[in-house]
């Protein structure tokens, strides 16, 4: 119990100085995904006829779209599916490269460390920040997504937003989860994020390419993005959310573990 | 009681390169002890280890009676730490940190800071961004004795404070030794360690080179004794005395130096027409540069 009151006051502490990046990320993904509402009733019938007209393999690149796209088909082509999962994991990245390796190179561990604090807890404190930070520009990007729909004249169901971009939030705070092992084994901030971007930008580049080349199509389970499934159509990965959220578990555990074991340098 | 510090044989190796080798340190509960050496000569990882940011190559040490790894926690919860290098939050203010470390450590306020702050002419309440070095310094510092923990480890703690607050510093120091708390203190700045510390060990290269009381040393400086005659004398009579050591002579005067008694130089000089005679005490300074000297090594 005393162990998690340490977490949280970590976590407390963490989240004030992050509340000004979270709403910034929140407002700007949120007036994006306004946008794409706003666009849709005049890009519905262009896309239509452009999907009636183009090569099959771009077709399937698009999803496989037939007859009249609805809002949902847009939002998750365009936004859900494409623009966040890609954008929004660097933000927790940055969370995680910060909580140990950032600390260490702007030399502030010693300090933090000082305190009656295991290590076990500043791993955990920054999964938190990173669940809490995410969750926060989620709630932010879905309120000002969803208030333009009536502004657009546009019909989209919040509960199917909500699942869209709820199934987000373990994919991203997977990423996060990756920049913080980085972070607890070497300290590099810079290599905290990049390590983990650069699996990220392979996973989606897999992901893509796989929709229109039979060659790398068997390669498209190893990336996330493939099993984020369409959950703005109501269908909700529940499967591969649980195994993403093991697999953060997993990595976070093994964060733990390798922070406890190495020597910390000023 | 157990000693406030206690090493056995600790080692701290990086790759082919050691840290601290074989050290051996006791500090006893309620005294000021001075670790010091030059650049590179080990005080800081010995503080890292004893702070378990640092695991041990070999050998083990205890810190107010707990294991320094397996019960760090514990340790921690009763030391208070001012890093020699440390960054802070630079958007933060003061206050802000010193109430985040209060509630990390279960305590609701702010402790001794308000106090310690007003001692060290410090301002709690502007963003840490905006500190200059010294003021860096004494939020270090004020972080470290706000909490009143029984422990003070201090890795050179007047790093960038000027004379006055140097002086406030080692009153506060002091002061914490008179409540029976125990300070450990990392420096190189002698004159500091020869006003304060009531024992001193000497580190080089990574090895104990010397642990005696602050007194002990200081008896063990080399006087500089300078004699003046009516006329030139024949300085290899003094060279040839026992524990007399760089002898020079200028005109009708003869300087030496001394680590042993006095009586055997008066006699050889009341041979002569002597005017003129003085002694020079040196610093903790030149006996720690004693400890350096390859060509007249203390034993050990």
């Amino acid at each position: 119990m005393a162990g998690l009151t340490g977490v949280w006051i970590l976590v407390a502490h963490q989240l004030r100085s992050r509340v000004r990046s979270t709403v910034i990320w929140g407002v700007a993904l949120g007036a994006l995904g306004a946008l794409y509402v706003a666009l849709f009733p005049s890009m519905s019938g262009l896309l239509e006829r452009y999907m009636e007209e183009a090569p099959q393999e771009m077709q399937q690149y698009m999803g496989g779209l037939q007859g009249p796209i609805t809002i949902e088909q847009w939002l998750g082509m365009e936004f859900i599916n494409a623009l966040i999962p890609v954008a929004l994991p660097f933000l927790v990245m940055v969370i995680g490269a910060r909580a140990i390796a950032g600390r260490e190179e702007r030399k502030t561990l010693d300090l933090l460390l000082s305190n009656p604090l295991p290590r076990w807890q500043v791993v955990v404190a920054g999964l938190g920040t990173m669940a809490v930070s995410l969750a926060g520009v989620l709630v932010i990007t879905g309120v000002l997504t969803y208030i333009a729909a009536p502004v657009a004249g546009v019909a989209l169901s919040p509960g199917r937003l909500t699942a869209a971009l709820a199934a987000i939030w373990p994919l991203c705070l997977f990423f996060g989860s990756v920049a913080l092992l980085v972070s607890a084994l070497i300290r590099r901030g810079a290599l905290a994020i990049a390590i983990p971007g650069v699996i990220l930008v392979a996973m989606y580049v897999i992901d893509s390419l796989a929709q229109i080349s039979k060659t790398i199509e068997p390669l498209r389970v190893v990336s996330l993005f493939y099993h984020l499934g369409q959950p703005l159509e109501g269908d909700f990965p529940w499967t591969a959310t649980l195994l993403i959220l093991a697999g953060v578990c997993i990595v976070t555990g093994t964060a733990m573990a390798v922070f406890a074991r190495r020597d910390i340098y000023t | 009681m157990p000693p406030a510090i206690l090493t056995e044989k600790l080692t701290k190796a990086y790759g082919s390169r050691l840290g601290i080798e074989a050290l051996d340190l006791e500090v006893a509960p309620g005294e000021v002890f001075g670790f010091i050496g030059p650049n590179g000569a080990g005080k800081t990882t010995t503080i890292r280890l004893l702070l378990d940011l640092l695991h041990p190559t070999s050998g083990r040490a205890r810190v107010l009676g707990l294991d320094a790894h397996r019960e760090s926690v514990a340790v921690r919860r009763n030391i208070g730490y001012l890093p020699g290098e440390f960054g802070l939050d630079v958007r933060m203010t003061g206050r802000q940190l010193i109430h985040h470390f209060g509630r990390l450590r279960g305590l609701d306020g702010l402790g001794a800071a308000p106090w310690l702050a007003a001692r060290l002419d410090l301002d709690l309440d502007l963003p840490m961004g905006r500190l200059s070095r010294g003021n860096r310094q004494k939020i270090g510092l004020v972080q470290a004795l706000f909490h009143r923990p029984p422990l003070l480890i201090l890795d050179e703690p007047t790093t960038g404070l000027d004379p006055l607050v140097q002086d406030t510093f080692l009153q506060i120091v002091r002061e914490a030794r008179d409540e029976g708390r125990t300070i450990f203190l990392s420096s190189h700045v002698l004159s500091e360690v020869e006003r304060v510390c009531d024992r001193v060990a000497i580190v080089r290269s990574g090895r104990l080179a010397a642990l005696e009381t602050t007194q002990t040393l200081l008896e063990k400086r080399r006087k500089r004794v300078t004699l003046e005659f009516s006329e030139p004398v024949d300085a290899s009579l003094f060279a040839r005395l026992p524990g007399v050591s760089d002898v020079c002579s200028r005109g009708t005067t003869v300087s030496l130096r001394l680590h042993d008694g006095i009586d055997a130089v008066v006699k050889a000089a009341a041979q002569h027409s002597l005017l003129d005679l003085s002694i020079e005490h040196p610093t903790l300074d030149e006996v720690f540069l004693g400890y350096y000297e390859e060509r007249q090594p203390w034993q050990v």
